[in-house]
C-alpha cells in the first residue's frame, strides 16, 4: 500500500501540534508525538487527560482542530477515516461498537472486507474465499472459535472485548491503537490478552491506553504520561515508575 | 432501526458458510408450495385476476421491495422509489414507441430498456447523493420533495415529458412472437421478473455489498473504521434500488400502456411506502404481501364500503386506517405481527417460557 | 451580524450588493432600458409585495413545523393536513358569524386542541422511534385528508375579507413616470390589497413574539434547551411532557392560524394541505431543521422564488424553489441557518 510514498524508514506516526477542542473545552492541546515503527508504547493518565480524544483525532473519527497526522511519512490529516484504516491503522474502542445483530464471524468478516478490494462486490462469499479463511485464522487468534456463529450481543463482555480486538488485526495492519482493551476483563482474559499483545508481529505497532499498570507496563516498551490534555512525561517503563511527580500523580494511593 | 434478528436467510446466520448439501435440497418447502402455486395459477385464474390482481401486485411489489432493500438493510425510508420507477417507464416510452410520435423516437426494445434502467440508475445516484448528505429522519422529508419536484417537472415540461397528458400506446415488445401485455404472457413475464427481484435481493443481502450495508445501517462510524466508505456505500445502495424500481417501472407502464405525471404523483410515491411498511420491511417478502393486500383492497373496496353503507369514494379512509392499524400495533408490519403470534404459540402457556 | 461580516467577507459583499440593488428596483423610477430588460416595475414590485407576503404565510405554516421537529425529532407529515383544517374551520365561523377575526382565535384553539390530542394518543405512546412516528402522520394526513373531503366536498372555500380592509392600499412607491405631449407629468403609484398587508404585519407580530419568548422567557429558555439537547432536559427533571404538549399545541395551532390566513389569501380546497405540507418541508430544509430564523428565511426566499417565477418564467416555477431546496442540500445539507 502506497510503496511509493512510504520507504519504511518513517517514522509510523508523527503528530505535530495537535489540538481539539469542543468549543470552549480543549480535550487535548498541542500533542507532539513520535512513534518508530514497530513501537510498542503506553499512553497513561487519569479519566479526562484527552487520550480516547488522541485516538480520534489519530484515527479520523473527528478532526484535529490543530496541527498534522503523518502515518508512515505521509500526510493524512485531511484524510477521512476509511483512508487512513485502508493505509493500515487500526482501533479497538472502549465502548463496544460492535454489530450485535450480525454473528462473530460476519463481525470479522467485515472487517477483513473494509480492507480488501471487494467492498462493494455483489457475489456472496464462498466456503474457499482468502477473506473468509483470514476471518476464520484471526477467531482462532484470539480464542472466539467455539463462538464464531454466536450473534454478537449473545457475547459475553470479555469475549466482545476479543472480538474487537479480532477486528483490529484484520487486513494487513502496520500500527494499531488499542483504547483499553483489559478494561473489565478477567484475570484469565488479561493473561490472555497479555498473551496476544505480545505475540503480535514484531513489525507491528500499537499504542495502548491501559488503566491497569501491570498490563500496560508488561505489554508496553515505551510509555508516555497524559494530563489535562497535554504530555506531560516520556520515559521507559521503569523511568515512568520511579519517576516521584508520576508517582503523586498517579500511582501513589491509587491501586485501582 | 436495529435489527435484532431475522428469522429467514437474513442475518442471523452465518453468511460466509455453506451447507454441503446440493442446491436443491436446500430450498425450504414453503419455497416449493408458493413456486407450484404461482405456477399452475393460470390454469383457472380468470384474465382479470391474472392480469390486473397478480400482475400489478408482482409489479408494486417489486418497486416496493426497491424501498425494503433501501430501508430495510439501508436504514434509509425513501419516498423517491416511485421517481425512479416513472424515470424508467418515461425512458422507455420516450426512446421507444407511443402515441406520441413526435417525442417518441421509436428505437429498438434491447436499445431502450438498458438505456432506461441506466437513466434511473444515474437519476437515483444523483437523488442519493444528496439525501445522503443528511441523515435519519431527514431522509423522508427530503425525497418526499424530490418525489414532488419530479412530479411538478414532468407536468410542467412539455418537450420531453409530454406534460400533463405524458404518453399512452406505449406496449411491451412482440418478442418471440408473442403479444406480452396478453394475461398469461403478461402473468409469467411480471412473475419471472418479480421472482428475479427476490431471490436477487435476498441474495444481496447476505453478499459483501449487502453486509456491508447493513452495518453502515447499524454503525456508520464503526464501517468507515473499518475501512469502509460509508456515504459510497449508501449512494450505491440507492443505485442498486433504482435499478429494481426501474424494472417494475418498466412493467407499470407497460401494463397500464401509458405513463403520466399521475403516475408518479404523491399520492403513489406514499402508496409504495405504505406497502412497505404495512408487508415489513425485514425481509422481501414483506413487500410481496404488502402488494397483494393493496392491490385486492384497491380492487374490491369499492363493493365492501358499499356493502357496509359508505360510499365508495372512501378508499382512501380505508387504506389510511388500515395503515394506522398496522404501524400502531407492530413495529414490522405484518411480518412483524406474524412473528409475534408465532413467538406466542412457541411459549408454553404455563410457564411462559420458549419450547425448543 | 459583525461576526458574520467578519468571516465571510465575499458573502457579505455579495449580500450587500444584492442589497442595494434590490432597493434600487424599489425606490428608483425605472430607466427604458431596464424596463425593456424585464418588463415594467409595476409587475416586479408586485412579484415581489406577493412574494413576501406569500412568505409571511409560510413562515406562519412552516414555524409550527419547524418548532414540533425540532423539539421532538417528529416529523410531522400531517402538518399540511392541520393547516386545510384550519382554513375549513375559519371559512365556516366567517361564513356564519360574519365575523373575520374571530376566525383566526376559533381555528387556532381547535386546531391546537387536535395538536394535543395527538401529542398524547400517538406520539407519547412512541416515544423515540422516528421513524414509526413519521408514518404514523402519513397515515393521519390520509386519514384527514378524507375525512375532510368527505365533510365539505371538494369546492373551493374563499373567505371575503371584512370591508373595511378589502381596499387596495396606496403604497407610495412610484411604479412609472410619463411625461405627457402637453408637459404634464404623470406619476403613477403602486396600489397593493391592504388585507395582504395587515396579514403580512400580522405575522411579521407573530414571528417576532416567537423570538421574544424563545429568547426572553424561562418557558423560551427551557425549550432551546431542549431543541440543543433532549437528553438534559429529561434530566434537569422539567415536566418535560407538559412542554412537549404546549410546544405541539402551538405548533398545531399555528397551522390552523396560517389555514385562515391561505383561505382568505388564496383558497381552502383538497390539495392544498399536501401544497402546503411540501412548502414547509423546502421551507425548513432551505432554512434549517428546527430553527425559527431559518423557518423566516426560507419562508421568504421561497415564497419570492415562486412568484417572481411565476412571473418571469411561469413553465418551471414550482421547479425552481425545489432547485434552491436541491443547492442548499449541496452545499450547506444542515440548511442556511441551521447548525451542523
Amino acid at each position: 500500500m502506497n510503496a511509493g510514498v512510504s520507504t519504511g524508514t518513517e517514522n509510523a506516526l508523527e503528530l505535530r501540534g495537535m489540538s481539539k477542542r469542543f468549543g470552549a473545552l480543549a480535550a487535548i492541546s498541542d500533542v507532539e508525538l513520535t512513534v518508530r515503527p514497530g513501537e510498542r508504547r503506553a499512553v497513561l493518565g487519569s479519566n479526562g487527560a484527552g487520550k480516547t480524544t488522541l485516538f480520534n483525532c489519530i484515527t479520523g473519527d473527528f478532526p484535529p482542530s490543530e496541527g498534522s497526522i503523518r502515518f508512515f511519512g505521509e500526510d493524512v490529516t485531511a484524510f477521512p477515516a476509511q483512508e487512513r484504516i485502508r493505509r493500515g491503522l487500526r482501533r479497538t474502542y472502549q465502548i463496544s461498537l460492535l454489530f450485535t445483530g450480525l454473528s462473530v464471524i460476519d463481525n470479522v468478516y467485515l472487517a477483513c472486507l473494509g480492507v480488501s478490494r471487494g467492498r462493494f462486490s455483489f457475489a456472496r462469499a464462498r466456503k474457499s474465499d482468502a477473506l473468509v479463511a483470514s476471518a476464520e485464522e484471526l477467531i482462532q487468534t484470539v480464542n472466539l472459535w467455539e463462538a464464531r456463529d454466536t450473534l454478537v450481543s449473545n457475547l459475553s463482555y470479555g469475549q466482545q472485548r476479543q472480538l474487537e480486538i479480532a477486528m483490529a488485526l484484520s487486513g494487513a495492519p502496520r500500527f494499531i491503537l488499542f483504547d483499553e482493551p483489559a478494561a473489565g476483563l478477567s484475570p484469565t482474559e488479561r493473561r490472555e490478552l497479555i498473551d496476544i499483545l505480545t505475540g503480535l508481529p514484531s513489525h507491528m505497532g500499537y499504542i495502548i491506553i491501559e488503566h491497569d499498570m501491570d498490563v500496560a507496563l508488561r505489554v508496553s516498551e515505551y510509555v508516555t504520561m497524559m494530563h489535562n490534555g497535554r504530555i506531560f512525561k516520556e520515559g521507559k517503563p521503569a523511568e515512568i515508575e520511579e519517576d516521584p511527580e508520576v508517582q503523586a500523580l498517579y500511582l501513589g494511593g491509587d491501586d485501582h | 432501526m436495529a435489527m435484532p434478528e431475522i428469522t429467514d436467510g437474513g442475518g442471523a446466520r452465518p453468511s460466509v458458510r455453506q451447507e454441503d448439501r446440493l442446491w436443491i435440497e436446500r430450498i425450504p418447502a414453503p419455497y416449493w408450495v408458493a413456486g407450484v402455486i404461482l405456477l399452475i395459477i393460470p390454469a383457472f385464474a380468470s384474465d382479470f385476476i391474472m392480469f390486473q390482481i397478480f400482475g400489478w401486485t408482482f409489479i408494486l411489489g417489486m418497486i416496493a421491495t426497491s424501498l425494503m432493500f433501501l430501508g430495510g438493510y439501508g436504514g434509509m425510508v425513501s419516498l423517491a422509489q416511485m421517481s425512479f420507477a416513472g424515470v424508467a417507464g418515461y425512458m422507455v416510452a420516450i426512446f421507444g414507441d407511443s402515441a406520441i410520435d413526435t417525442i417518441s423516437m421509436g428505437w429498438p426494445w434491447y436499445i431502450t430498456i438498458p438505456l432506461a434502467l441506466m437513466i434511473a440508475v444515474l437519476f437515483a445516484t444523483l437523488i442519493g447523493w444528496l439525501a445522503v448528505r443528511t441523515e435519519g429522519i431527514y431522509t423522508i422529508m427530503i425525497t418526499l420533495a424530490i418525489a414532488a419536484a419530479f412530479f411538478y417537472f414532468t407536468r410542467q415540461n412539455y418537450d420531453i415529458f409530454n406534460g400533463f397528458q405524458g404518453f399512452n400506446s406505449v406496449f411491451p415488445p412482440q418478442l418471440f412472437g408473442v403479444d406480452w401485455r396478453r394475461p398469461i404472457p403478461f402473468y409469467y413475464l411480471t412473475l419471472f421478473w418479480a421472482t428475479v427481484t427476490y431471490f436477487a435481493v435476498l441474495y444481496v443481502s447476505r453478499a459483501p455489498f449487502g453486509l456491508a450495508l447493513q452495518g453502515v445501517r447499524d454503525n456508520p462510524r464503526r464501517m468507515a473504521a473499518l475501512g469502509f466508505n460509508v456515504t459510497a456505500h449508501r449512494v450505491a445502495a440507492y443505485a442498486f434500488s433504482a435499478l429494481i424500481a426501474g424494472m417494475g417501472g418498466i412493467l407499470l407502464t407497460w401494463q397500464s400502456a401509458q405513463i403520466s405525471p399521475g403516475t408518479v404523483g404523491i399520492q403513489p410515491a406514499i402508496d409504495i411506502l405504505i406497502i412497505a411498511v404495512v408487508g415489513g420491511m425485514r425481509h422481501p417478502v414483506g413487500a410481496f404481501i404488502g402488494a397483494f393486500l393493496y392491490v385486492i383492497l384497491k380492487t374490491f373496496a369499492v363493493d365492501f364500503l358499499i356493502a357496509v353503507g359508505l360510499s365508495g369514494d372512501r378508499f382512501q379512509l380505508l387504506i389510511g386506517l388500515g395503515f394506522l392499524l398496522v404501524v400502531f400495533f407492530s413495529e414490522d408490519g405484518l411480518l412483524g405481527l406474524w412473528e409475534k403470534l408465532r413467538a406466542s404459540r412457541n411459549r408454553d402457556p404455563l410457564t411462559g417460557e420458549v419450547r425448543q | 451580524m459583525r461576526a458574520f461580516a467578519a468571516r465571510h467577507p465575499i458573502w457579505s459583499a455579495i449580500l450587500g450588493a444584492f442589497a442595494l440593488i434590490l432597493l434600487y428596483l424599489i425606490f428608483a423610477i425605472w430607466p427604458e432600458w431596464l424596463v425593456d430588460g424585464i418588463g415594467r416595475k409595476k409587475v416586479f414590485l408586485n412579484a415581489l409585495f406577493n412574494g413576501i407576503t406569500l412568505g409571511g404565510l409560510y413562515f406562519l405554516v412552516a414555524s409550527g413545523f419547524t418548532l414540533i421537529f425540532g423539539l421532538m425529532r417528529n416529523v410531522n407529515l400531517a402538518h399540511g393536513s392541520l393547516y386545510l383544517l384550519g382554513g375549513y374551520i375559519g371559512f365556516f365561523i366567517a361564513d356564519s358569524t360574519g365575523l373575520w377575526l374571530l376566525a383566526f382565535p376559533v381555528a387556532f384553539i381547535v386546531v391546537g386542541v387536535l395538536g394535543v390530542f395527538l401529542q398524547i394518543t400517538v406520539f407519547r405512546r412512541m416515544e423515540g422511534q422516528d421513524l414509526r412516528q413519521t408514518l404514523v402522520t402519513i397515515g393521519i394526513s390520509i386519514v384527514m385528508a378524507d375525512l375532510m373531503l368527505w365533510g365539505v366536498g371538494g369546492d373551493f372555500y374563499n373567505i371575503t375579507p371584512p370591508r373595511w380592509l378589502s381596499g387596495p392600499f396606496e403604497t407610495g412607491l412610484v411604479t412609472s413616470q410619463r411625461v405627457r405631449s402637453s408637459g404634464e407629468v404623470v406619476t403613477s403609484y403602486l396600489k397593493y390589497p391592504s388585507v395582504r398587508i395587515v396579514i403580512f404585519a400580522a405575522s411579521l407580530v407573530i414571528g417576532l413574539a416567537m423570538w421574544l419568548v424563545l429568547n426572553r422567557t424561562r418557558i423560551g429558555m427551557l425549550i432551546r434547551a431542549g431543541v440543543d439537547d433532549r437528553d438534559m432536559l429529561s434530566a434537569t427533571g422539567a415536566r418535560i411532557q407538559l412542554v412537549f404538549v404546549g410546544v405541539f399545541f402551538f405548533g398545531a395551532g399555528l397551522a390552523g392560524l396560517a389555514g385562515v390566513v391561505g383561505a382568505t389569501f388564496q383558497s381552502a380546497a383538497p390539495g392544498e394541505d399536501i401544497r402546503f405540507l411540501l412548502a414547509s418541508l423546502v421551507v425548513v430544509i432551505v432554512g434549517g431543521m428546527g430553527s425559527i430564523p431559518g423557518a423566516a428565511l426560507g419562508a421568504l426566499l421561497i415564497g419570492c422564488a415562486e412568484q417572481f417565477g411565476s412571473v418571469y418564467f411561469p413553465t418551471y416555477a414550482v421547479v425552481l424553489t425545489f432547485l434552491i431546496m436541491v443547492a442548499v442540500l449541496a452545499f450547506r445539507p444542515q440548511g442556511l441557518l441551521g447548525r451542523s
